[in-house]
């Protein structure tokens, strides 16, 4: 990646010869950069089992903070647009195809919103308001030596930095995804509702007849792998940073970034998991 | 096997820079060294490799006997390891206030080191009162401190523990006359104290002077004996 800035104290990227290499060098660094993120996770694994009575008491209060910031703060961002998103999704059938029937909306919100928005848009609310957060705190943290500071004390980072974000957001993105699905729903019945059709018991028939236990499994795995990913990925480019300042807002950028293109990939591959274990519940075929 | 700091054969590289290179130190315990060398020489980074923050890229680093590994800094703790840091600049927790940035490694080892929650929050308090840190300031975030003050709540932090191992890296830079005096006398302690091991990185030739003990210049990766009598560091001021 080229310095924005010629002021900048970054070295400039190597001169990439040829198309083939450079996609070739871009493919080994970003698998080197999942490897990376990957250990990270271990590490955060590793030390939520450390022992140490005290240690785990700072780290829930540290949990618990986390936990109110990117759970309960982001609410109000994750209501306004789950009732919106719900009610233009609704708009947008009801123009595509006007008199379609109820059951058929039904189905349409349950494998739209509940199965594949609800997840996406939480964990990209969660990873634009948290990630970047988490991102930019920890870049400055490296930054200003303060992660150089607590493993001088004998606190490890991983379970004293990391550990509770990534509990957190997890728990966080777990909970609004829920509060997402049940409030798009209700968005998307309003304007129903206003507009007088599709019916609404027709709907609700239609929803019913398609959500299945199976999706209990794939909304809690989708949820936590989504959360996951965006605090691994945020708390891993926040690590990058080196020694200057100026590296944070690039590497919040690339976090964000990163997490997003994880989340629908992960997404996607669990949809395509799910269709293909347990069929199509709720569609004749 | 040395119970003070043992650096065996070490190299550390910084991008094409050694900035150590297969150097061998040992620090007995109860022992002080004193590393100067000019700016950008690495003293820091020898620093953080002495007291086990970084990893060599070749060769060991022990405390007190202890193989040190950086990914897992809580156990040396575990093993009676208590480190005292002082960093340039910089190093305390942002968003804890003065307080609670010197109670942070009580409260994290409270039951290794049977600590209650009286006796962290007076322990805490009475190590800021010795560096002259009282009243409102206890209580003010790091980034609304001057420099001397942050750097004095490091000095807090670092006592509060009650270090084995102690490490100031330019300990007295940007003080000024009164708050370096206050630096000068925490570090005297230290160097008194016969359980204390520890590596102070200087350039002032009032500390060096100060602590009278053995000098070494970090030189292009190597460590020279320094002769203060005769041939002091030219990087010195």
């Amino acid at each position: 990646m080229s310095p924005s800035s010629p002021f900048e104290p970054r070295e400039v990227a190597p001169i990439q010869r040829g198309f083939v290499a450079g996609l070739g060098r871009e493919g080994i660094e970003t698998f080197r950069e999942w490897a990376s993120a990957l250990r990270l996770f271990m590490l955060a694994m590793r030390a939520a089992f450390e022992p140490g009575k005290a240690a785990r008491g700072t780290v829930h209060r540290v949990t618990l903070a986390q936990i109110v910031f990117t759970g309960a703060e982001g609410l109000p961002f994750v209501t306004a647009t789950a009732l919106v998103l719900g009610a233009t999704l609704m708009l947008q059938m009801r123009v595509a195809a006007p008199g379609l029937p109820g059951e058929i909306v039904g189905k349409v919100l349950v494998t739209l919103l509940l199965r594949e928005l609800a997840p996406l848009v939480t964990a990209t609310i969660v990873a634009s308001r948290s990630g970047t957060a988490i991102a930019t705190e920890i870049g400055n943290m490296r930054a200003s030596l303060e992660v150089l500071g607590l493993s001088s004390m004998g606190i490890d980072p991983a379970r004293y930095v990391v550990l509770p974000r990534l509990i957190a957001v997890v728990v966080s993105v777990l909970v609004l995804m829920i509060y997402f699905g049940i409030l798009a729903l209700l968005g998307a019945a309003a304007l129903a509702a206003i507009f007088g059709t599709p019916d609404l018991g027709s709907i609700r028939t239609g929803i019913a007849d398609t959500v299945g236990l199976p999706d209990l499994p794939l909304f809690l795995v989708k949820g936590a792998g989504c959360g996951g990913l965006v605090a691994v990925i945020c708390c891993h480019y926040g690590l990058q940073v080196k020694s200057s300042i100026t590296e944070v807002p690039l590497m919040t950028g690339k976090a964000v970034i990163r997490a997003v293109i994880g989340c629908v990939l992960y997404s996607f591959v669990l949809t395509l998991a799910f269709y293909s274990v347990v069929g199509t519940p709720g569609f004749q075929m | 096997m040395s119970d003070g700091i043992v650096l065996r054969d070490v190299t550390l590289r910084r991008g094409l820079m050694a900035v150590v290179e297969r150097q061998s130190v040992v620090v007995p315990k109860g022992g002080t060294l004193l590393v100067t060398g000019a700016n950008g020489t690495g003293k820091s980074s020898l620093l953080y490799l002495a007291g086990g923050l970084i990893a060599p890229d070749s060769g060991e680093v022990r405390l007190g006997g202890m193989l040190v590994d950086p990914a897992r800094p809580g156990a040396l703790v575990v093993h009676g390891v208590r480190r005292g840091f002082v960093f340039q600049q910089g190093g305390l927790v942002a968003n804890l206030s003065a307080l609670q940035n010197v109670a942070l490694p009580l409260r994290y080892h409270a039951d290794r080191l049977g600590l209650g929650e009286a006796v962290i929050e007076e322990r805490a308090r009475f190590c800021l009162g010795a560096v002259g840190v009282e009243g409102r300031l206890v209580h003010s975030l790091p980034g609304r401190l001057s420099f001397g003050i942050a750097k004095r709540v490091a000095f807090a932090r670092a006592m509060a523990i009650e270090p084995n191992f102690a490490f100031f890296d330019d300990p007295d830079a940007g003080l000024d006359h009164e708050n370096a005096e206050v630096a000068y006398d925490i570090l005297a302690s230290f160097r008194d104290d016969a359980s204390v091991t520890m590596i102070v990185a200087t350039n002032h030739r009032a500390l060096i002077e100060r602590l009278g003990v053995p000098v070494r210049e970090l030189v292009d990766g190597r460590l020279h004996r320094a002769d203060m009598a005769k041939t002091p560091p030219r990087s010195l001021v």
